[in-house]
Formats: C-alpha cells, structure tokens, sequence
C-alpha cells in the first residue's frame, strides 16, 4: 500500500467509529454550538443596563429627589429606595445592589446655603462590571448635580451662557476605543471566549480519539490496517479531524465577524488562517500529551487540566505582563495565546502579515511537537503493555 | 439500627473503590488541592499599573505639560513616548510598544486662556479591558483634578475670594468609598468567585469517572444490597453521598480557608459562618453531582461532554455580568447548578464580611435544590436497579 492509501484506509476506519459512536460528534458539534449560542447571547446587547443602585435618601427635598430621578433616568442605573442605611448596607454586602448612595440631611439647605454637603457612595468591587458602572454612574451624576448648581449661581451673578461653559467644564475629554468602539463586552468576551473553547474542545476530543486505541486495545489493528506506519495513521486521524475543527471553527469565524458584525479591522481571511492553525497546533499539543502519557484518562486529566487553564493564561482578561514571570514563559505554550497575538494585531489594528509572521511560525512550530513522541506512542499502540483504565 | 449499618456498609464499599481508583484520586489530588493555588498564583498580581502610553503634546502650554507630569505620576499610566506627530504615537500604537495615546491638540492652551472648554483626546488599545480601564482612569482623575484647579482660578479671578470660590466650585463634595476591593483588583473579584466552582467541578468530574468505571466493568453504582428486596434506595444514596461528603468537606476547608489565607486574601466573614455555607453546598454539591452522573457511561465521557460546563459555569455565579442583566433564560439555567448560590454566597460571605442573615436568600435557594437533587438522586438509583433487575424484560419488549 502506498502511503496515500493508507491514509485513506485509516480514514475509513475512523469514520466507521464516528458512526458507531455518537460521542465524537456530540463532544466537538454539539458542545461548540453550545458554547457559541452562550457565549452570544448570555452578554445580550453587550453592555449591561438598569444595574440596581440602592439611594438612601435622609433629606427628601425636591433636590434629592430631582437627583434620584436623573439617576434612575440614566440607562445605567436603576435606583433602589431604602429607608436607612443598614439594610441598604446589607443588600450591598449580599450582592443584591451594585452601590449604595446616601444623600445626607439638609442637602438640600446646605447647597442652597453653600455649605457644601457631603455625598457618600459605597460601590461593591467585587461584582466588577456592575460596581465599576454605578461608580462611573454615580460619578457622572453628581458631577452634573454640583455642574447644574453652580451654572444657578453663575447665572445670578450675570455671566452669559457662553462663559458658562468654559467656567463649568474647562478641560474636556473625548475618548477612542480602538478596536472595539461601541464598548460592547459581549464582542470582546466572545471574540475569544470562543476559540478558546475550540482549542478546549480540540484537546480533550483528539486525546480521547488517540486514547481510545489503547483504552480498547484497538491499537495494534490501528497499526495492522497501516502495515505497521505510525505515521500514516495519525496523519489519516488528523487530516479527518482537522477538517472537522476547521469547519467548526470556520463557521464559528463567519458567526463571530460576519454575522455578529463583531469589529473586525483586518481580513476575515486572516482569522480564518489564525483558526486552522489554532486547530493543528492544538491537535500538536494533544499528541504530545497523549504519546507522552500512554494512558487514556490520565491523558485526558492531563488534557483538561492544560485546557482549562489556558483561557486564563491567554491573557486576554488579565494581560500577560502583569502575571508572575515565571508564568509569562507558560503562556507561550499555548496555541490560543498566539491566536490572541493575531487577532489583536489583524482584527483591532489591522496591520499586515509582516508584523504578525512570527505568530504563524511558532504555531506551526507546535506541528512539530508530535515528533517527539512517536516511536513512544507506536509502541504503546503495538506492545498496549501500558494500563488500560 | 440495620439501616445505619446497611448505609455504613455502602460507605465502606464506595471508599475503597475511591481509594483504589487512581485516576480518580488523581483528579481529587491534584485538581482539588492544585488547581487553587495555580488560579491563585496566575491572579496574585491583580492590579496592571504604568501602562505604557504615548503623547503627542502639539498644544506645547504649561498646561498640557503640567497634566502629562501629572499623568505620569499616576498609578495607571506611565508616558513611556513623547511623539512630535499623531503619525509616529500610532505608529507605536499599532506595534504595540504603547497601548494608548493621549493627544492635546493646538488650540489646547489658547482654548484654556480664552476660558473656552478646551478639549484633549485619548485612544485607547481594546484588546484588554484592563488597558483601556488604566488610560481612561489615569486621565480622567488628573482631568478632574485639573478642572478643580482651573475653576478656583477663574472664579478668583472673577473677584471670590479663597473661601466663596471654594464653595462655588465644590458644591457637592463626595465620598467614593469601595470597601471589598478598594483597587478593582482583578484577583480579588475573580478568586473569590471561581474557589467554589472548584470544588463543585472537581467533584463532578471525580464521581463521573468513578461512575463510568463502574459501569464499564458492568457493575453498577447503585446496587443495593440483596437482604433489602428493593428498598433501601435513601441508604445507598445517603450512604455513597457520605464518601464524597467528607472527602470535599476536607478539600472544601482547604480551598476556602486554608488558600486564601495562604495566599493573603480577604477573609472577612468568619470561620463558622463559612463552614455551615461550606457543608450546606458540599451536600448540595453531592446530591447534584450523582443526579448528572447517571448519565456518564463511560469513564471518559465526563471530560468531552461536560468540561466546557466549567467556564460557563463562572459566567453563571454573575461575578462579572451582573444578574440582574441576565437574559431570562440563562437566569432560569443558572439554578441547574449549586455553583451559582454558593459562589454568590462565598463572595459575600468570605470577601464582602457578611453574615448569614444576609446571604439567607442564597442558603435558602441551595437548600431547595438539595432536596431536588436528593428526591433526583433516589430516583436515579431506583431507575437504575430497576433497569438492571427487568433488564431481560426490557431486552425483550425492545426487540419486539
């Protein structure tokens, strides 16, 4: 047989196995339109609205209450009434509001009399997107109620509108999100949330694909139906799984960018490069793991446990530099991590091949991690003197 | 008295399976006693400070100079380039040598002498929040407190004076208080929320390939013992529960006091406090964990069909995506799992310092689907001994 043939027998065969059991389907198609259908839809417009803050209001004037109302009018905030301040402590210690705002007694009497009283605001960090956006709510509006009280002022000591302005507000800002313009959380969670539950994915199915020979002593006809070449016989697994990934991972592509309309500032081309290779080097990675370790479950811990992590370790929520050093050097063993690179460098800033090739290279330098392990692993498949379970 | 010793019996039986069972001790050991201090140790450093950030100062004012010193010395953002065009700061940008850009245009200081509203940009790198958040919050506060500044000179030179003009542009004065993280540490929201799910996760994947063995070596995890005659289903569930209880009993105290402390984290609620959360879930937890593993057939099976349950999982706790912005169906899903109440309530408790009267709603929720998964639990080891006792029966009516 040539080696062509041999492939193809070896594809067969897969297939077959395929058909007989419906886990391979159900762990790669399945699980991935899972994963996509949350990842798209549980962030829903992208950017959170109506996060309950709590008011305790002591003064009830028409001031506080004009304050709550703009509060609640903002499409961030949705105001909370408490009657004192310790249940309202507590909610926020429950968690059941982002932030508890105290107006004090005589707010209203002392801005009328200029005497400055004092706002408290108490946000719960530790439920971060909601806490970090009543802040910046609670911020905005009590900037705007100090801005409307004095441009009162102003305008009783005579200055004309146009003073104003530049008297209330004398420095201004305007901000540029590069690569994500409308701020929406859910473009950025599922931008990489999702090929990195394809990498997950990949991982355990090839390993669990690989191990199963062993687990079912099916190894050495594995090697039988090839005349005894390793190499055609994982090339035959990993050119069927590959198409496989890819096309998931393809569609999930076109979903994210074309359908999402997710930004995207470079070609659509290049995440769909970015992908196959996420895919073969992923694939890499699992035969590494399972030649490595012969034994389908401990490989498969392995393999979950390597996967698991990597979301983390990807440093697109916390960012690289900031983990420890010696975890910085970790980073770079996972394929995912150079699939962020490209995606930063051709989706947010659409820069050209020359900048990111060296990305491509060190995923294709995991291809050649398999190597390592063959002989290994085609002993274990021939000898299966390795324990099964 | 024979009901205690029939369920002592199961316990003694699941014990050695679990004790003999390396892959199974191998996902208790390591993933139960590892995982945490790796998540822990990835997450120490919390906080990203000095952000690399370009300028590009054409407005060349003692304003624009004074607020890019000022920039500089904050916690979040470090002037790393001084550009002479917007050209060479994107440049920088685009490589990714700075990640965001701070522009004062021209007219930025005549605007200020003309007391007009002078305007600066910034851009900002999306490709972490944690970028953006540094450069828009290191510019924000020096901006703020410059307006202030401007302010009290202007009105001065109006002809308030010190006291009036102090009054004018301080109206309001404000506390921001933010008492559970008080840097929007990232360490700090994300430890506390995912140590939970580990226990839970960790279980689920131990009992499901326990499951599986048992299975494949066509025995079963629910036999009940023959003298019963096909009662006793509470004594097998209660029985085996009590293995896996005390077992996560143990990982469960390490992992919420023995590593955050270990790791000098918050631990503001107290011991008790924690530890009835900590039984209350792990019951939970057990009951949940056999009712699911039913389904596992194999002793791999666990790995590819449920282990990207995990990070969703901690998308569902609303540690970050706030609840109350959960579309209605993944808020009803969220209740599948003991995950979503025990994580709530070991923020609260152990990082927010509250008690139990507050995180009552979250105990009261776990307690509901403790008696679900029981009741789901009994059910599934009686359809499995039916099955298995009638399972010629079933054969037959099947082929026919």
């Amino acid at each position: 047989m040539t080696f062509i043939q041999k492939i193809r027998t070896v594809i067969r065969r897969e297939l077959r196995i395929w058909a007989r059991r419906p886990i391979y389907i159900i762990g790669t198609v399945a699980v991935m339109a899972f994963c996509t259908v949350f990842y798209l839809t549980f962030l829903g417009q992208g950017v959170p609205s109506d996060v309950p803050i709590a008011v305790v209001d002591l003064d009830r004037s028409s001031t506080s209450r004009n304050f709550c109302q703009q509060l609640d009018a903002t499409q961030l905030g949705k105001v909370v009434y408490y009657d004192d301040f310790s249940s309202a402590r507590a909610d926020l210690q429950g968690g059941r509001v982002t932030s508890v705002c105290l107006i004090p007694e005589g707010f209203n009497r002392d801005i009328q009399a200029q005497r400055q009283p004092h706002f408290s605001f108490y946000i719960n960090g530790l439920y971060f997107l909601g806490g970090s956006l009543a802040w910046k709510d609670l911020l905005t509006m009590i900037n705007l109620t100090s801005g409307a009280v004095q441009r009162e002022v102003l305008r009783m000591k005579g200055v004309n509108e146009s003073e104003i302005m530049g008297l209330l507000r004398p420095v201004d800002v305007d901000v540029h999100q590069i690569g994500n313009a409308t701020m929406n959380y859910g473009a950025y969670l599922a931008n990489m949330m999702i090929p990195g539950m394809l990498q997950m994915v990949v991982v355990i199915v090839f390993i669990y694909s690989l191990g199963t020979e062993l687990k079912y002593g099916t190894g050495r006809h594995l090697l039988q139906v090839t005349e005894g070449d390793i190499y055609s016989a994982l090339m035959g697994k990993t050119i069927l799984y590959t198409i496989l990934f890819t096309a998931i991972g393809w569609s999930l592509e076109v979903i994210l960018y074309k359908w999402m309309h997710f930004p995207l500032e470079g070609s659509l081309l290049n995440m769909l490069l970015a992908c196959l290779l996420l895919v073969v080097a992923s694939e890499s990675v699992a035969v590494l793991i399972i030649g490595c370790v012969p034994v389908c479950r401990f490989a498969l811990s392995i393999g979950a446990l390597y996967s698991v992590l990597g979301l983390s370790l990807t440093g697109f929520t916390l960012p690289v530099e900031v983990m420890p050093s010696a975890l910085q050097g970790l980073t770079m063993m996972y394929p995912l991590r150079y699939y962020y690179e490209i995606y930063v460098q051709t989706g947010i800033f659409g820069n050209p091949f020359g900048d990111w090739y060296l990305y491509v290279l060190a995923m294709l330098l995991f291809c050649f991690l398999p190597f390592f392990v063959m002989r290994r692993l085609k002993n274990a498949y021939w000898n299966l003197d390795y324990e099964r379970n | 008295m024979k009901g205690i010793r029939d369920a002592l019996d199961i316990f003694n039986l699941e014990l050695r399976n679990i004790l003999h069972d390396g892959g199974v001790m191998i996902i208790f050991i390591a993933a139960g006693f590892l995982y945490p201090i790796l998540y822990n140790y990835v997450y120490k450093n919390g906080i990203l400070e000095d952000s690399p950030v370009a300028v590009v100062d054409n407005a060349d004012c003692s304003d624009s100079r004074r607020m890019i010193r000022e920039m500089d010395a904050t916690r979040e953002i470090d002037i790393a380039y001084e550009c002479v065009s917007m050209e060479e700061a994107k440049e920088l940008l685009r490589t990714r040598k700075v990640n965001g850009i701070i522009y004062f245009p021209g007219d930025f200081g005549q605007r200020l002498a003309y007391r007009e509203t002078a305007t600066f940009s910034i851009y900002a790198d999306m490709s972490s929040f944690l970028y953006y958040k540094n450069v828009l919050m290191g510019s924000n506060f020096v901006m703020l407190h410059e307006v202030n500044n401007i302010k009290l000179e202007r009105f001065r030179a109006d002809g308030l004076t010190d006291a009036q003009a102090d009054q004018s542009v301080n109206t309001v004065l404000y506390d921001d208080i933010n008492p559970y993280n008080r840097a929007f540490s990232y360490s700090i929201f994300l430890i506390s929320a995912i140590l939970m799910l580990i226990v839970q996760q960790v279980m689920f994947y131990g009992m499901s390939m326990s499951v599986g063995t048992m299975r494949e070596e066509n025995r079963s995890f629910a036999t009940l013992p023959d003298h019963l005659k096909g009662r006793g289903v509470g004594r097998v569930v209660l029985g085996r529960g009590a293995v896996y209880w005390l077992i996560f009993m143990i990982i469960g105290i390490y992992v919420t006091c023995i590593v955050p402390a270990m790791f000098h984290f918050p631990q503001r609620g107290s011991f008790q406090d924690i530890l009835v959360l900590l039984a209350l879930f792990v019951t939970v937890c057990v009951f949940f964990c056999m009712s699911w593993s039913t389904l596992v057939t194999r002793r791999e099976s666990a790995f590819i069909l449920f282990l990207f349950m995990s990070p969703v999982c901690v998308f569902l706790t609303g540690f970050s995506w706030p609840t109350t912005a959960f579309p209605e169906f993944w808020k009803y899903f969220s209740y599948i799992f003991p995950s979503t109440f025990g994580c709530q309530a070991f923020i609260n408790l152990n990082t927010a310092g509250a008690n139990l009267e507050i995180v009552a709603p979250q105990l009261r929720a776990l307690c509901l689907q403790g008696a679900v998964y029981f009741v789901l639990a009994c059910v599934s080891v009686y359809v499995e001994n039916f099955v298995i006792k009638h399972r010629g029966e079933i054969k037959e009516r099947l082929g026919r």
